[in-house]
């Protein structure tokens, strides 16, 4: 912990808790601990003071307290990171105190600690190992890469896996089967990796199974460690479509791209049923009573759009940047 | 209950390098960790790993070997040493391999940065985030392979049926109950004792726990009393900054602006061995030539591009605990507790004196380090001796029929924790931990005199007598922290008290060991190992085994 010197100024404030055993508690409560201790300090030094000194009923995971172990992930003031490199003064509310809660999510076990199986098992599903072409015998020494190539995968490296990502991702909240951030940045690394042999079945599993329902709110770009996924999964968008795969997210994103092209405007008809597919009767049949719906609400947009004045500018950036469209 | 041939206890590097080596050869293998792989503190390790490539510059396992050998101060073994050197670079490839994410030179090999006490430049890294790529590489054999890992499964005492090793017992700390791992074989992984000491560079969950359950089950281990104190901690959380910061060309200043390293290492400078720098710090420090109780490491003239690029992340770990950039202000630093020299005794291939107990890595003493580590050989031992004690324990369990399978060690056990939970009124053991953290970084510091030692070793003795009363607030069988706080607790009392106990007995200075009052190595006397053993207090030494000597006689140690 940061206490040290004789300089350090100690502040009286409050840790207010989330409390919750779930082999005991039916609904969770809060608690709040008064604590003395340096402000400067990190939250995770306040929650390992207040239970060494106060309640050692209080429960959460922490290992380095140097953001290299990815423990101490939770949700410190309605915002999910690490505990750890989060400093007290920088959360500290008005009424000082201030709120800890386990990450959202994720089911709670016990206090801040959550069930984290199901985020292991999305890089389980991935084979999150390399598989190159050739085998040991191949070679004495090690394979050459570029100092470029090396580069590409430095930025993943340095995921901790503490999922805070994942925490923060609206869509696994709508839909947990979603991979979530931290694992399609992982499979990023396998992909981008020149020594590995299975590029083109790893960006199908993973444009098949979950890539595509990632909607772009970039929640994931707030990470401890820069990784990024946000751009790692724009990047794996782009190599789905480059290697020709036609599931309903590369069909969508192309489609968009066409209406934008030829109107400067999204035709949201023409986008429904490039999405699902033209002759996908049966597709196109199950989201009928949702156009009924809308038909009957009087949201229906129009059939026909007319392009918007300056279309050809539009037309002119899409040529310049050679962007791909259905 | 669970069974496998071989339980690994302990997910960093050596345990996972372990399993993947058994899974491999076929054997049924399983990790018991306290904590997911991935969280390990091998993680943390920042700097590289050594082996003798030649990359960069012409190199050689001998010199590898060498430079380890004086490195110890003359007390690592040579013959452990040497199979540690001559496999490295076969272990690298072996990463490699298999994904690590090694930087790269400009013809595409595996990068090297010269490291301290090296003769050439020989540390092959990962920017600073070595420890963290070969984590996540071996990791992922562990998924390719589907070995089973008890996660969250907190090892408390070691089985020996008819003096053999049958396995562990474990407190998995989701369902709050103990159950018994049998095993043919079992290989202790766990890991560092920082915790033993009020600032450390370790994480919360380096306690020993290795090295007490095998010392309690009549392991004995093996030069405690060299503890590394690394030359650049912080002062402000006592978190790591990485000897690669000098390796790619840092410097140590006094508070004058001087270079003040030169005066005790005249030819290496900052890349001195460890042992040497931090004494050199603590040094100035004492002498007044520190600012509030630090030297500082300045990494300006290396340039932004450099840092950012290579050293990125000890940039960022100095930012958030002092708010001061390393591209343009020097940082203060200090010497802090990093590694233990010491550990479980075993051969040259991972051994105890139990048959079918192994110990790997940091938790082990082979010993590879002697007196004194160098940087980018901890990682490295974690990765040959992890392959080296898989090897042997599929080796030892082929032809052995089914070891006995009793409940003895799971009831005693058992027993142990009720008792543990059901005590009330006495201290709570935060308390005590604290009061053994003081007496140990009060008196078995950098340097050591005659009365600090015996001041530890009675204090300890205190600790010991309050520890029997000490109590948990936390009486649940969900993620019960408070218990497994309060097991490593026990544990690290067991490890100061040998620790000091040998800090004491070790009349002479020899690498880490720095005693004022005996400055002199003194190779007539003490070129032998020390051993404790249990007794349930004070803990038994004895100096029986020798140093193994191959080629390299000692001679005086400079930089």
């Amino acid at each position: 912990m940061a206490a040290h010197g004789e300089n350090v100024l100690m502040a009286k404030f409050t840790l207010d808790l989330f409390r919750y055993d779930e082999k005991v508690d039916d609904v969770p409560h809060r608690d709040r601990v008064e604590i003395d201790f340096p402000e400067t300090s990190t939250v995770l030094d306040a929650l390992e003071y207040a239970k060494a000194e106060v309640d050692g009923t209080i429960s959460f995971r922490r290992s380095c307290r140097s953001a290299i172990c990815g423990s101490c992930s939770m949700n410190i003031n309605g915002v999910t990171g690490l505990a750890c490199k989060t400093p007290i003064n920088t959360v500290m509310r008005d009424d000082r105190s201030v709120k800890v809660d386990p990450m959202p999510n994720f089911e709670v076990m016990k206090d801040m600690v959550v069930h984290m199986d199901p985020f292991w098992d999305k890089y389980s599903r991935l084979k999150p190992y390399l598989q190159p072409a050739d085998r040991d015998e191949d070679h004495e020494r090690e394979r050459r890469v570029s100092p470029e190539d090396m580069k590409k995968l430095v930025a993943v490296a340095n995921c901790v896996m503490c999922a805070t990502c994942y925490a923060l991702c609206p869509v696994i909240s709508v839909d947990p089967s979603f991979a979530g951030p931290a694992a399609i940045a992982y499979a990023y690394r396998f992909i981008e990796d020149v020594r590995d042999s299975k590029r083109k079945e790893r960006v199908g599993q993973i444009s098949d199974d979950y890539l595509w329902l990632c909607a772009h709110c970039y929640a994931c770009s707030y990470c401890p460690k820069h990784v990024e996924p946000q751009d790692d999964i724009i990047a794996l968008k782009r190599i789905s479509i480059e290697e020709g795969f036609t599931g309903a997210g590369p069909r969508h994103a192309l489609v968009v791209s066409k209406t934008i092209r030829q109107s400067g405007m999204l035709n949201e008809n023409e986008v429904i049923v490039g999405t699902v597919g033209k002759f996908n009767f049966k597709g196109l049949l199950k989201i009928m009573p949702l156009g009924l719906r809308m038909a009957a609400k009087g949201k229906v947009p129009p059939l026909f759009l007319k392009p918007v004045e300056n279309v050809n500018e539009i037309r002119m950036i899409y040529d310049a940047l050679e962007v791909p469209v259905g | 209950m669970i069974k496998h041939d071989i339980v690994v206890v302990g997910g960093g590097l050596a345990g996972m390098r372990a399993a993947v080596e058994a899974a491999e050869g076929g054997a049924d293998v399983a990790v018991v960790s306290k904590m997911h792989p991935v969280r390990s503190h091998s993680g943390a390790a920042q700097g590289g790993i050594n082996a003798a490539l030649g990359n960069r510059e012409d190199d050689s396992t001998e010199n590898h070997a060498f430079d380890c050998v004086k490195g110890s101060d003359y007390l690592g073994d040579q013959d452990a040493i040497e199979a540690m050197a001559e496999d490295a670079p076969r272990q690298i490839v072996w990463l490699e391999h298999r994904g690590c994410i090694f930087s790269r030179m400009p013809d595409g090999r595996i990068a090297q940065r010269p490291f301290g006490g090296a003769g050439s430049a020989r540390t092959c890294y990962s920017a600073d985030v070595t420890g963290l790529v070969i984590l996540h590489t071996l990791w992922e054999q562990l998924e390719r392979f589907g070995v089973k890992v008890y996660e969250e499964y907190f090892a408390t005492a070691l089985c020996v049926e008819d003096g053999m090793g049958a396995g562990v017992v474990a407190y998995n700390m989701r369902s709050g109950e103990l159950e018994l791992v049998s095993a043919k074989a079992t290989i202790f992984a766990t890991g560092g004792l920082g915790r033993v000491y009020a600032k450390t560079t370790n994480s919360y969950a380096s306690t020993a726990d290795g090295m007490a359950i095998a010392y309690r089950a009549g392991i004995p281990l093996m030069d405690m009393e060299f503890v590394q104190f690394h030359p650049t901690s912080l002062k402000e959380n006592g978190v790591l900054l990485s000897e690669a910061a000098r390796g790619e060309g840092a410097y140590l200043l006094n508070k004058d602006g001087e270079r003040f390293m030169f005066k005790y290492a005249p030819n290496k400078g900052e890349l001195a061995s460890r042992d040497v720098v931090s004494r050199a710090e603590w040094t100035e420090i004492l002498e007044g030539r520190g600012v509030d109780g630090c030297v500082f490491l300045d990494l300006r003239h290396l340039g932004r591009e450099k840092i950012l690029e290579r050293l990125p992340q000890i940039r960022e770990l100095a930012l958030d605990a002092t708010g001061k950039d390393a591209i343009d202000t020097p940082i203060p630093i200090l010497p802090g507790m990093h590694y233990a020299m010491g550990g479980i005794e075993t051969d040259k291939f991972g051994a105890t004196r139990i048959p079918g107990v192994y110990a790997a890595g940091e938790c082990a003493c082979v010993s590879v380090h002697g007196a004194n580590r160098l940087g980018g050989n901890s990682l490295l031992e974690t990765i040959v001796f992890g392959a080296r004690s898989a090897r042997h324990a599929i080796a030892y369990i082929k032809g052995l029929g089914d070891v006995r399978v009793s409940e003895r060690t799971l009831k005693s056990e058992q027993d142990r924790i009720d008792g543990i939970l059901a005590r009330s009124g006495g201290e709570r053991h935060p308390a005590v931990r604290k009061r053994m953290n003081n007496v140990l970084s009060d008196n078995v510091f950098i340097f050591r005199d005659d009365a600090g030692l015996k001041k530890a070793v009675e204090g300890l003795r205190e600790v010991r007598e309050a520890a029997k009363s000490m109590t948990v607030m936390d009486k649940s069988k969900t993620f019960n922290t408070d218990l497994t706080g309060f097991l490593e607790t026990e544990f690290l009392i067991d490890i100061a008290q040998c620790i000091a106990a040998g800090a004491l007995a070790r009349t002479e200075s020899r690498g880490a060991q720095a005693r004022t009052d005996f400055p002199e190595r003194d190779d007539e006397k003490w070129l032998v190992h020390s051993l404790f053993h249990n007794t349930g207090a004070d803990p038994r030494l004895d100096f029986t085994r020798k140093v193994t000597f191959t080629k390299w006689q000692p001679t005086v140690r400079t930089y």
